[in-house]
């Protein structure tokens, strides 16, 4: 009789507790999804579009988007809407394994591999590929072998490192958003678009079927586009932001040492000094080479970015595989060595000093950087005037080449080293500033060596060397240091902080105590 | 006539002298220009560069400190003096020699040429003085001549309708009428006769009109289009340092303080000239316009 009695209450009591359970994971998600995060950024985005890889819409790609892989802060890569990945004989394609419970933020809709190949396609698009598409260079065609497989082929046998660089570097889009990506945004992020208020402020609000379990943790994020890095500063500093993000080293340093937390990743960038060969007195290599030993890279590093970074001869972070640390010692700032140089270039002292440096006149560290190297090259005979140009004046002149020399950041320097070749003044082809075709044919071929040399470690590492011989004797990019972009300062009690390979803002793991 | 003329200005330089403020003011700005003039004979090295010791304090060595390249910045005040009397003493020249004839001819002669030349004023004083300064920059590019060009056009207006003011109240006046009844030409009249008895307002305005010149430089400076560095500039200086308010903030104070006072100084001393003026002559409304110019 009482096991009759408790033979209807057991399914009963077992159906409460499931719902307890239920109601309690619901609770406990929408605790943990309260509140907001406040960023503080110094640029408005200009689009939604992944692939426009741009530092001004770094806060918002990988909350919007995710990639097929991730690499770890030491460059290991992991799974992430891939769940694995397998390199073909020979090189010569990838084949990816998918998530299958992966949705589309904005519509719902599930993620499958018609929408990694409708992203592929858009990448290798001329006109749509935008900053993806020189990377798309080496893929020949893909194929979909399944709703979550899919298998992408190459011209020619392509090494490791390259290969999961690409599927880092991919992002998949919703295939039918594609079309309007640039104003609305359609990824499987952590976070979906509320609100957009041009010059103002955007705000997210959590992916509520995000597939990483227990992320994100904030149920809003809420970036503030402020004029200034001073003025970002005072916001934390009162407690009106809860971070800072992308805002400038010193400011970053003063701030930490004021009790904030300083987050550096590990995808810095390089300045380098950039050359103009087309234009004399350039064009002369001997007085080119000079500069390798004209730049007081110490002085620079500490003037420009509070000596945030290190060093370097070569545009490399020094995560890169071809990073060789023994030439900055050898091309240490040295004036009597580059006056040897100089004299034996056969120029008289007026054609060497017959160009002007161009500056970026909106960015404090660009000015000081390049007045410290005007006071280098007045110690070794050359007077030359600062060009200072404001905003899309300056842009307008650095990618069209219209410069003799001028300082800029370069990306990319801690993945595969023909990845270098993505930034401008290294380009292999289509090159903004030399032109076609390239004056520097040694550089290409190294380029090419690089890219295409599948061997022995000991291969490898010489076609690095030979890399770095060939960039410091052509002398058309001088690198002085590395530094950090997409800095992070927040204040003590943010916590949950996951760094990106490209030091990307991704949100979805933090959250304020 | 010629006999009185010196004796006026002596007796104005003294009433001058007697003001308090105009002679703190004039002693001030007779050490800044002997300063700026013979910087180049003082042991200062306005650009050399000591970044291991950038951003120090002040101390005995640097007295007004370094900034973020280690450079001295009492040396760079000094030259920034150079710079910003430079851009002003341009300027005045420039908007006098085009405004004052452009009074001149639009009080003498009236009719015509006084409507084209004062809707050409009008059009000038339209546009915000440095929104004009800001579109020459942009044509002619980043240099102190064209800093000193923009900061020189905006001061026109203000030349030329001091000017016309004060010619139209001479022209009908006896020893004017005198003149012309002896036959003299109308060049004549405008600059032997008319113009020597209109200079005490037109004074008064140059002296205004320099301390507005050097604070518009500055301003240009501070928005990054006015003189480009590594020269030195008050304005590039408040503009650098302020980035280093936390860390220094001596950078930017004391070339703040250096351009507050020149323009104080400038400004009590055009109006202690204004009223001397103004009680040793029968001009009262030109130079109650001149200072009236001045404030806008």
């Amino acid at each position: 009789m009482r096991q009759r009695l408790f033979g209807w209450a057991r399914p009963l009591g077992l159906a409460a507790a499931a719902a307890a359970m239920i109601f309690a994971a619901d609770v406990q998600r929408a605790e943990a999804q309260s509140g907001t995060l406040r960023v503080a950024v110094l640029n408005d985005m200009t689009n939604f579009d992944p692939m426009q890889f741009s530092t001004v819409n770094f806060f918002l790609i990988k909350n919007l988007y995710d990639s097929l892989i991730e690499y770890t802060e030491d460059g290991q890569a992991v799974p992430s809407l891939a769940t694995g990945w397998e390199i073909g004989d020979g090189n010569t394609s990838v084949t990816v394994t998918l998530r299958d419970d992966v949705t589309f933020g904005a519509t719902g809709s599930a993620f499958t591999a018609e929408d990694v190949a409708a992203t592929w396609a858009k990448a290798a698009d001329p006109t749509l590929g935008r900053n993806v598409y020189a990377t798309m260079g080496i893929v020949r065609d893909w194929e979909v072998n399944g709703p979550h497989s899919i298998t992408l082929n190459f011209n020619n046998p392509v090494p490791d490192r390259q290969i999961l660089d690409l599927l880092q570097f991919t992002l998949p889009l919703e295939a039918a958003g594609i079309e309007t990506i640039d104003t609305i945004p359609a990824g499987t992020g952590a976070y979906v678009l509320k609100e957009r208020l041009v010059g103002q402020r955007v705000v997210l609000e959590a992916n509520p079927n995000y597939w990483r379990e227990g992320e994100p943790k904030m149920a809003e994020v809420e970036f503030t586009i402020f004029s200034d890095d001073a003025s970002a500063a005072a916001a934390l500093e009162s407690g009106a932001v809860d971070l800072t993000y992308m805002g400038q080293s010193r400011t970053a340093v003063r701030l930490g040492n004021a009790g904030f937390q300083v987050i550096a990743g590990p995808g810095k960038l390089v300045q380098v000094f950039r050359i103009n060969t087309t234009r004399a007195p350039f064009d002369n290599s001997e007085f080119r080479q000079a500069f390798n030993f004209l730049m007081n890279r110490a002085g620079i590093l500490r003037v420009g970015y509070a000596d945030l970074g290190e060093v370097t001869a070569l545009p490399w972070a020094p995560a890169s595989p071809a990073a060789d640390p023994s030439f900055n010692e050898e091309f240490a700032y040295d004036i009597a060595k580059a006056q040897e140089m100089l004299a034996a270039s056969g120029l008289s002292a007026a054609a060497m000093s017959d160009w002007r440096l161009l500056v970026n006149g909106s960015d404090e560290a660009s000015t000081a950087i390049s007045q410290v190297v005007q006071g280098s090259l007045a110690e070794a005979g050359i007077n030359i005037d600062l060009d200072i140009r404001q905003g899309a004046e300056f842009i307008d002149a650095l990618l069209s080449g219209d410069f003799h020399a001028v300082f800029g950041g370069v990306g990319n320097v801690q993945k595969f080293p023909s990845r270098l070749a993505t930034n401008s003044i290294y380009r292999t082809a289509n090159n903004p500033v030399f032109g076609e075709p390239h004056p520097h044919p040694r550089y290409v071929d190294a380029i090419a060596r690089v890219d295409t040399t599948i061997g022995t470690p000991e291969e490898v590492q010489a076609a690095y060397d030979n890399l770095n011989r060939v960039m410091v004797e052509e002398a058309f990019g001088i690198a002085t240091n590395s530094y950090e972009t997409g800095l992070i300062v927040a204040a003590p009690n943010v916590e949950g902080f996951i760094l990106d390979m490209d030091n990307l803002l991704v949100a979805r793991g933090l959250s304020v105590r | 006539m010629s006999r009185k003329a010196p004796r006026r200005s002596l007796l104005a330089l003294r009433a001058l002298l007697r003001d308090r403020g105009a002679l703190v003011s004039l002693g001030f700005l007779s050490i800044l220009v002997a300063m700026a003039a013979g910087a180049g004979l003082l042991p200062i090295e306005p650009m050399r560069q000591n970044i291991l010791h950038a951003l120090e304090a002040p101390s005995a060595s640097n007295w007004f400190g370094t900034d973020e390249l280690g450079r001295d910045i009492l040396a760079r005040v000094i030259y920034g003096a150079r710079t910003s009397l430079q851009t002003a003493g341009g300027a005045v020249a420039i908007a006098a020699c085009i405004g004052i004839p452009m009074g001149l001819i639009a009080g003498y002669y009236g009719g015509w040429r006084d409507a084209v030349l004062m809707r050409m004023v009008d059009v000038l004083l339209a546009l915000p003085g440095i929104l004009f300064a800001m579109a020459i920059i942009a044509v002619l590019g980043r240099s102190q001549m064209a800093a000193l060009v923009a900061v020189g056009i905006t001061g026109i207006p203000n030349f030329a309708r001091i000017t016309r003011a004060q010619v139209l109240s001479l022209r009908s006046r006896d020893f004017v009428t005198a003149v012309e009844a002896f036959g003299a030409s109308s060049q004549y009249a405008m600059f032997r006769t008319v113009l020597p008895n209109a200079w005490s307002p037109i004074l008064v305005q140059a002296i205004v009109l320099a301390s507005l010149a050097i604070l518009l430089e500055a301003a240009l400076a501070f928005l990054g289009i006015g003189v480009p560095p590594p020269t030195p500039s008050w304005g590039e200086m408040l503009r650098t340092g302020k980035n280093y308010l936390h860390e220094a903030p001596h950078y930017a104070i004391l070339p703040g303080v250096a351009l507050t006072l020149t323009i104080l100084a400038f400004d009590t001393l055009g109006r202690a000239l204004a009223r001397v003026l103004e009680d040793r002559h029968d001009s009262g409304a030109g130079l109650a316009a001149a200072k009236e110019e001045g404030g806008r």
